[in-house]
């Protein structure tokens, strides 16, 4: 076949194919420079085709991985392309399987686990970079339980050792925020509720950090928390139009779920901001409510500082208190000098009015549920030793008589 | 004879220490140190002070000088608070505690040394590295539950069990074993064909020992030759409370080795103690469940581990 090109020693534009034993050659016809040389191909088809076999396939190394674990391979790579991770985190994941699947735990588990383990790679290569990714998430791509997910992502962490970092809340808002619907007009979206994107994630984090700091993230589900934040920052930023909109129709809008305990997220919130609005010198003469209060949420949140101060008595000094007044003890440290007036009498404060300061505390501590208190070992006890002499009379009272068997023996063969 | 004059304590400069000098030591304590004796005795205060100190301490079973020194320095803070109870009476009220206070106190109290009447005591070599008392816990988690095993060497036939016991249930398809209640110590009992037993709910060691004896009568009662072999326990599982909030999420980020915090799959942190190898889950109110352990002293040690870490955190929040 023709040739093309000119050899780069000589110039000759001669250049023929030749073959040196069974190499393809292409050579200079007048210089003998070696231009290019054939390629090892393993099969007489691809070699007429002329097409490159590639490394892996002619050494076999394809072959030397078993098929579930090509399958699985193959899997979590495709897994990476639906979510457009970078391709770094495709390799990551691709070895942690690898690793995984050597493992004997992981050897001989079902097939729906061995496929969830693709899923808990990814998942950990996005959380180890810090790639704001849900387990949600990954439970819908999968289609998979979330239990079935959790157990097999936690014996992943301590088989392979991983340490994986904690979800990041502000990369969180703004991938979540990334699916809400009211950035953009649409025939559905009344013209005031659409909103600029900037402004609302700008917003929502703000929320969320302030959330965070009251104590309404740690031990929760993230992504009610992120929801029900997008919503009052939504409505915050044009209050007359938004006020009357709830919160199922704003999700319903935005084209997300309104996960259930959002509601009691948005509320917990709202109770916050009220208690730092009280403390607003210009807020503190409007009776505030659930619903005026959003009005106001943009300087809550630039003053959220100094508010949070005012509205809560710190823990800390909670604990001051408590100890102060067991031991009245003059030596403790208090916390911080000018507030150590306050603390000896937290309930009796400076603070008569309704905003008296509540301590900042996670809602559970706030609202304890009434649970029945394991007693403590009594005196009898724990004077037990394991070795008390066990009369026949107790053991008795757990047998049954003759004439009970007997019942019991003919009501049995009903079953 | 042991001498109880070494039964000194670490580091308690920091805690009120009553004790007159070097007085013939073992008649005035009433030391207990059997274990289950000495935390038995946190929850159950004594109403009164005993008046009356000569006591026979020749019930104390041998320690042997490590036993003594492990046991001293790791409990020594607990024993601390005993004598503070008995032997306040010496001294002036000033120092005297209330006993319902003994079991939480908060040790960086303010030592009464100002009033100058403590000794110097001679420091013992403890085993394990001491905590100072000043940063000792002061909180005794509570052990909740216990699981043991134990073997009754014998073939059962648990149709007939569950026949002629009135406290078990036994439903093949749904799990091979015969389920058996007792009232007394509240436990539950999982009695398999082979002859083996679970025992699980009792509230100390001592207490799933002797239900397990009473399991392993019922089966004898019926009619089987059961013996009682190795008896072993497998799980223990306490749990106290800090009494502060904790950030999680800055724990997680401080100890990343050991903890695990998914808050979209579980509230708490997981947090894989290695030394000693305990599990602790820890929850945001500052509550702390302690698991794995085959020892007491392993949850009591995981807890005094866990308790600074938890308390710097309280602080940087």
């Amino acid at each position: 076949m023709a040739a093309r090109g000119c050899c780069p020693s000589c110039g000759s534009a001669a250049l023929v194919e030749d073959a040196h034993y069974a190499q393809q050659q292409l050579v200079c016809a007048a210089c003998g420079c070696v231009l290019a040389e054939g390629l090892l191909t393993t099969t007489y088809t691809e070699e007429e085709h002329l097409r490159e076999v590639t490394y892996s396939q002619s050494t076999g190394q394809k072959e030397q991985l078993s098929r579930c674990l090509q399958r699985g391979i193959r899997r979590v790579r495709d897994i990476c392309k639906v979510l457009q991770l970078p391709t770094v985190f495709e390799e990551t994941a691709v070895s942690y399987f690898q690793r995984a699947l050597q493992h004997t735990s992981f050897h001989l588990v079902s097939l729906e686990k061995k496929e969830l383990l693709g899923g808990c790679c990814v998942f950990v290569t996005c959380r180890q970079h810090n790639w704001p990714l849900t387990m949600g998430t990954i439970c819908s791509l999968l289609y998979a339980k979330q239990e079935l997910f959790a157990s097999v992502y936690l014996s992943l962490q301590k088989e392979l050792g991983l340490s994986v970092p904690a979800l990041s809340l502000a990369d969180l808002v703004k991938t979540h925020l990334n699916s809400f619907r009211l950035f953009q007009h649409a025939a559905d979206i009344p013209a005031p509720f659409v909103e600029d994107k900037e402004k609302m994630v700008a917003r929502t984090m703000q929320i969320v950090e302030l959330a965070g700091e009251t104590w309404l993230v740690t031990g929760r589900h993230p992504v009610p928390i992120v929801t029900a934040a997008a919503f009052l920052s939504w409505q915050s930023l044009q209050p007359a139009a938004r006020l009357t909109c709830t919160f199922a129709r704003f999700c319903k809008l935005a084209g997300v779920d309104l996960p259930p305990p959002a509601h009691l997220r948005l509320k917990e919130l709202l109770e916050i901001l009220l208690r730092m609005a009280s403390k607003l010198a210009w807020l503190r003469v409007f009776n505030m409510d659930k619903k005026t209060v959003v009005k106001h949420i943009g300087d809550l949140l630039q003053h959220r500082i100094f508010l949070l101060k005012n509205a809560f008595c710190l823990e800390d000094e909670e604990e001051q208190c408590a100890t102060a007044l067991s031991e009245g003890s003059p030596s403790s440290p208090p916390a911080a000098g000018g507030a150590a007036q306050e603390k000896g009498h937290p309930l009796e404060g400076k603070r008569q009015r309704e905003g008296s300061p509540r301590p900042l505390l996670p809602p559970c501590l706030i609202n304890p549920r009434k649970r029945l208190r394991t007693a403590a070992l009594s005196a009898s006890d724990s004077a037990i030793t394991g070795d008390e002499p066990i009369s026949d009379s107790e053991i008795e009272q757990y047998l049954r008589g003759p004439e009970e068997v007997r019942a019991f023996r003919k009501a049995k063969a009903w079953q | 004879s042991e001498d109880y004059s070494l039964l000194q304590y670490d580091d308690l400069s920091s805690s009120p220490q009553l004790f007159t000098p070097m007085s013939p030591y073992g008649v005035d304590l009433p030391i207990q140190t059997t274990e289950d004796v000495l935390f038995g005795s946190q929850f159950n205060q004594p109403k009164e002070l005993p008046t009356d100190f000569s006591v026979d301490l020749s019930f104390l079973p041998d320690i042997t000088q490590d036993n003594k020194e492990q046991n001293l320095s790791e409990y020594g803070h607990e024993t601390q608070k005993e004598l503070d109870g008995s032997i306040s009476r010496n001294e002036d009220s000033s120092v005297f505690m209330d006993e319902s206070s003994l079991s939480y106190l908060d040790a960086t109290q303010p030592s009464p040394e100002a009033s100058g009447m403590c000794p110097p005591m001679t420091p013992m070599t403890p085993m394990t590295p001491v905590t100072p008392a000043s940063e000792s816990s002061g909180i005794v988690p509570q052990l909740q539950n216990i699981v043991s095993t134990v073997n009754l060497a014998c073939k059962l036939d648990l149709k007939n069990i569950a026949l002629r016991a009135r406290n078990a249930e036994y439903n093949p398809k749904r799990f091979a074993a015969v389920i058996m209640r007792i009232r007394e110590p509240r436990t539950t009992a999982l009695i398999f064909s082979s002859g083996k037993i679970v025992c699980t709910g009792a509230k100390s060691e001592e207490q799933s020992r002797l239900a397990a004896r009473k399991y392993a009568r019922v089966v004898q009662k019926l009619g089987f030759p059961a013996k009682f072999l190795d008896f072993k326990i497998q799980n223990m599982v306490g749990s106290c409370d800090v009494r502060f909030p904790i950030r999680l999420e800055g724990l997680v980020l401080t100890h990343p080795q050991f903890s695990s915090y998914e808050p979209e799959l579980f509230p708490g942190l997981i947090y894989r103690m290695v030394k000693p190898r305990i599990v602790l889950l820890i929850f945001v109110s500052g509550k702390v469940v302690l698991t794995g352990a085959k020892e007491r002293s392993e949850i009591y040690e995981a807890f005094e581990n866990i308790y600074p870490i938890l308390k710097a955190f309280k602080k940087a929040s």
